[in-house]
């Protein structure tokens, strides 16, 4: 029993152990609101209280009320819960079913372990409870020692729980390793036992064939696609990261002992970080360090710990058993972003437990020109790298927010996410061309696309210094058109950097940042000196576009509490939100308000899908700007992201004074793809010809009332975009800070004559890959060789 | 200590986007559906709500007598356990 009365574990006569903890972060209470009903050492029957709580207090004063079960002991059990998911007080939840060999007790490894191949699940469910039980209990027939692994994960093979806490799915691929007398064997059944679905039906024959025919596919593919993370390229040889799985005993010394032992660990663990903290590249990394280091002092994860050692186990077993069952439980929420955050969970994990274990990680020997490629890279695998010796990095795992591409941009090195499985069956030492600006891994790379690369790689930084050179020089196309090329901005410092660059002027600024960090609303005040300084430093002969608070399910606000939504992106986001609560509209127009004539002033208003929004939020500002005395108002636009705008643009457009094309949404939108989902965030590309013909129709739509349309999104970043927005008539493009000479050089380079012609080619297309395509052809033929021309 | 990791991760990765989760603060009405409270005896009934402890919603009545449990469940309420002095959880999960 926890001091504190809010966990308890039970220990029955055969060393069967199940641990309950009452509600999360319950330790803060120190006790308040439990009443234990039974005392340490005490023997206990069937369907005894144990504890009693205070719901009420429990719930107002912790995090939740959600109880934690665990059978720590790892025996299989059934669930006695009746379909609905509800019980009652007092109600059977589970029942253990005991184990024939109870020997549980980690074996010593004898020798080396023995991996199978990669097998990819065919259960439509992964290994969820009835396919695990038939995986389990065959591995019990082998006395070596066996572990299913998934990505850094493993499991005790033979334990049921630890298989279904794997939390496997259909399509993802598993390895078993074996160590002992038997492990060969055990290595041959169990594989085939996982290929033909653990007793479930799946098309068996089918998936051998499949499987069978795998590692020929790989080698006659010449091609593996996967996303860009980091743009660049780079040729190298393969080197394969993984992350090594240690053994641990199960039982401690004394209590003292292991306690000590684990804040060593921690402290250890804590210094390391720091170090990491101070020398990380780029403050990204270090941020997640830091993160990592905060993790390492988690009341929840600490407590967790000691109640194991206070239990008898060692510090090394219980530490992984707290981060690890934690760890589940964050995949277990359904929440994509805290279940990315498991992998950091498992690295804090891991680098605790080798200091435990006295591992010392050696730094990896890299040889030159290193691919790395991984299931996922965690943060303290690429912490310790020599990156001289690194070109790149190719991932089957990860999306827009993973390590590998907050690091390889922090680096400038090219790397990949969301490649095939396959990649991790390249042997070490392989050739390989990486291209992320095509998102391609080249097995095969002859020698002339060797030669090309390197070429290219000049040519990209000569040009790079050439645009650096001329940013100040305005964007005109060949034949004399000007297009206004504007910065994205979310502070001052950008603005400042945005003018330098030759940014000339603002075309959005996400006033959201204003409002970052806060359990307020800032100040009337400081939201007016912040917008007026932006404006000063803009002058009042450029645009600043405004975007009024753009924060909703997705992206919430600390002090505007928002119910929780089950799809936040159809939710109340942008307009909707500052709609529903006016008066934080109002404030943030009259801030907004004060900066009028030290730039030129329009407000922006995101995710406007009904015209009555446009017209209400325009009653606020017209009051609003009444109220100050303001004889003239600023220029109000509105975003086009919902393709319901883009659709009724002609509507909106004698409403407004500008649009705005929100690239990033709109395509999400119109294409019903999550930008972030790992499998989707391929195809959800701004270029898919539906997401032109909506940017074609807005521009129609709006020069027809004589309004002006800018790109505010992703896509007015990327070179390859530009003739073809050029072409269906955009105005402005608003560009991230330091692509801006690169736009500007981009337009230079175009005639807008040519442009047109191209975009009205594309439209006509059938994929965004063929428009990407048919871009490249386009640029080649008009514009390197227009160049070749000139030298 | 979901929320410290959210925040820790959430800033450091998404530095421009993501702020604080929202706080929890009471809202008489708003983000309940009109059936439930209906079954809790109407508006007049509610002395206040707030969402609690994750899965719940925590609501104080004025008379606990005037609850309908019945019409709780048609409304959709998975779970309800009433406490002393008019209070009562709804237990409605994780969302």
């Amino acid at each position: 029993m926890q001091a504190s009365g809010h966990a308890i574990s039970i220990t029955d006569e055969n060393g069967v152990q199940v641990l309950m903890h009452i509600g999360l972060d319950t330790v803060n209470l120190a006790g308040k609101g439990f009443t234990r009903l039974v005392e340490e050492g005490q023997q206990v029957d069937v369907g005894q209280a144990l504890i009693e709580f205070d719901v009420d207090f429990v719930a107002l004063n912790a995090r939740s009320l959600l109880t934690l079960m665990l059978v720590v002991s790892g025996e299989p059990f059934t669930w006695l819960t009746p379909p609905s998911g509800l019980v009652d007080s007092g109600q059977p939840l589970l029942s253990l079913n005991p184990v024939e060999q109870t020997s549980q007790k980690l074996v010593p490894e004898e020798g080396d372990a023995v991996f199978s191949q990669p097998v990819t699940l065919a259960n439509p469910n992964g290994l969820h409870a009835r396919p695990a039980a038939v995986f389990a209990q065959a591995a019990k027939g082998f006395s070596a020692s066996i572990y299913l692994h998934k990505k850094q994960e493993s499991a005790n093979a033979k334990s049921l729980v630890a298989i279904m806490a794997l939390q496997t799915a259909h399509g993802e691929v598993v390895q078993v390793s074996a160590a002992g007398p038997d492990a060969e064997a055990a290595i041959t059944v169990l594989a085939d036992l996982l290929l033909t679905g653990c007793g479930e039906a799946v098309a068996s024959a089918q998936v051998q064939a499949e499987v069978q025919a795998k590692p020929m596919e790989a080698q006659s593919l010449t091609v593996l696609r996967g996303v860009c993370a980091s743009p660049g390229s780079a040729f190298g040889q393969v080197v394969q990261l993984t992350e090594q799985k240690l053994e641990v005993n199960e039982f401690g010394v004394t209590q003292q002992v292991e306690r000590d032992h684990l804040s060593r660990g921690l402290a250890e663990a804590s210094q390391a970080l720091q170090q990491l903290c101070e020398n990380a590249k780029g403050s990204g990394q270090a941020d997640i360090f830091k993160a990592h280091q905060e993790l390492l002092e988690d009341p929840g994860l600490l407590e967790a710990a000691h109640v194991l050692i206070d239990e008898g186990k060692s510090a090394g077993f219980a530490w992984r058993a707290a981060t690890e069952s934690t760890a589940t439980l964050f995949k277990s929420l359904g929440n994509a972003l805290l279940a990315e955050r498991a992998a950091d969970l498992s690295d804090v994990g891991q680098r605790v437990l080798k200091l435990i274990l006295g591992i010392r990680d050696q730094a990896m020997e890299l040889p030159e020109g290193a691919i790395l490629i991984a299931e996922q890279l965690t943060p303290s695998q690429t912490a310790g790298l020599d990156t001289c010796k690194v070109l790149g990095f190719a991932t089957v795992g990860g999306g827009a927010t993973s390590h590998v591409a907050i690091l390889a941009r922090a680096f400038g090195l090219p790397a990949i996410c969301g490649l095939p499985a396959q990649v991790l069956t390249l042997a070490n030492g392989t050739q390989v061309l990486l291209d992320a600006d095509k998102g391609e891994l080249q097995l095969d790379p002859d020698l002339a696309a060797i030669e090309q690369l390197r070429t290219r790689r000049r040519l990209e930084r000569q040009r790079q210094q050439h645009e650096l050179a001329h940013a100040s020089v305005a964007a005109c196309t060949r034949d004399g058109h000007h297009v206004e090329v504007t910065a994205n901005i979310a502070s001052l410092a950008e603005a400042e950097q945005a003018v330098a660059l030759g940014g000339e002027g603002v075309g959005l600024l996400r006033s959201e940042f204003l409002y970052l960090d806060r359990n307020h609303a800032p100040s009337h005040d400081e939201q007016a000196s912040t917008y007026s300084d932006i404006a000063k430093a803009l002058g009042p002969a450029r645009n600043l576009v405004v975007r009024t608070l753009d924060v909703g399910g997705d992206k919430p606000l600390a002090y505007v509490p928002m119910d929780s939504e089950t799809n936040p992106f159809l939710g109340l986001r942008g307009i909707r939100l500052c709609l529903e609560r006016p008066q934080l509209l109002r404030d943030q127009f009259r801030a907004i308000l004060s900066s009028a004539g030290l730039a030129r002033l329009h407000i922006m208003l995101p995710m406007v899908t009904q015209l009555s929004e446009l017209r209400l939020a325009r009653q606020l500002l017209e009051e609003e700007a009444l109220a100050l005395g303001l004889t003239q108002l600023p220029k109000l636009g509105i975003m086009i992201e919902v393709p319901a705008a883009a659709l009724m643009a002609d509507l909106f457009a004698p409403e407004v004074d500008f649009f705005s094309i929100g690239t990033n949404d709109l395509t999400q939108y119109t294409l019903a793809m999550d930008r972030d989902h790992p499998r989707l965030a391929s195809q959800a590309d701004s270029f898919h010809p539906s997401v032109l013909r909506l940017i074609a129709s807005t521009v129609k739509a709006a020069h027809a009332h004589g309004k002006w349309v800018g790109v505010c999104g992703a896509m007015a970043s990327e070179t390859l975009a530009v003739p073809l927005l050029l072409g269906l008539g955009v105005d402005e493009l608003s560009a991230s800070v330091p692509l801006i000479p690169a736009i500007k050089a981009a337009v230079r380079e175009v005639d807008l004559a040519d442009c047109r012609a191209i975009a009205q080619q594309v439209l006509g297309l059938e994929s965004a890959e063929q428009v990407r395509e048919a871009l490249r052809l386009h640029h080649e033929a008009t514009v390197d060789t227009s160049r070749v021309l000139e030298n | 200590m979901f929320e410290k990791m959210q925040r820790a991760f959430w800033k450091a990765l998404t530095p421009d986007l993501v702020v604080d989760e929202p706080q929890v603060v009471a809202q008489v009405v708003s983000g309940l559906a009109p059936e439930v409270v209906a079954a809790l005896g109407g508006v007049d009934n509610l002395k206040s709500q707030q969402p609690v402890a994750l899965t719940r919603v925590r609501v104080e009545l004025r008379d606990g007598a005037r609850m309908d449990r019945q019409a709780l469940t048609v409304a959709g309420v998975p779970g309800v356990m009433m406490l002393d002095d008019g209070v009562v959880h709804l237990i409605t999960g994780l969302t």
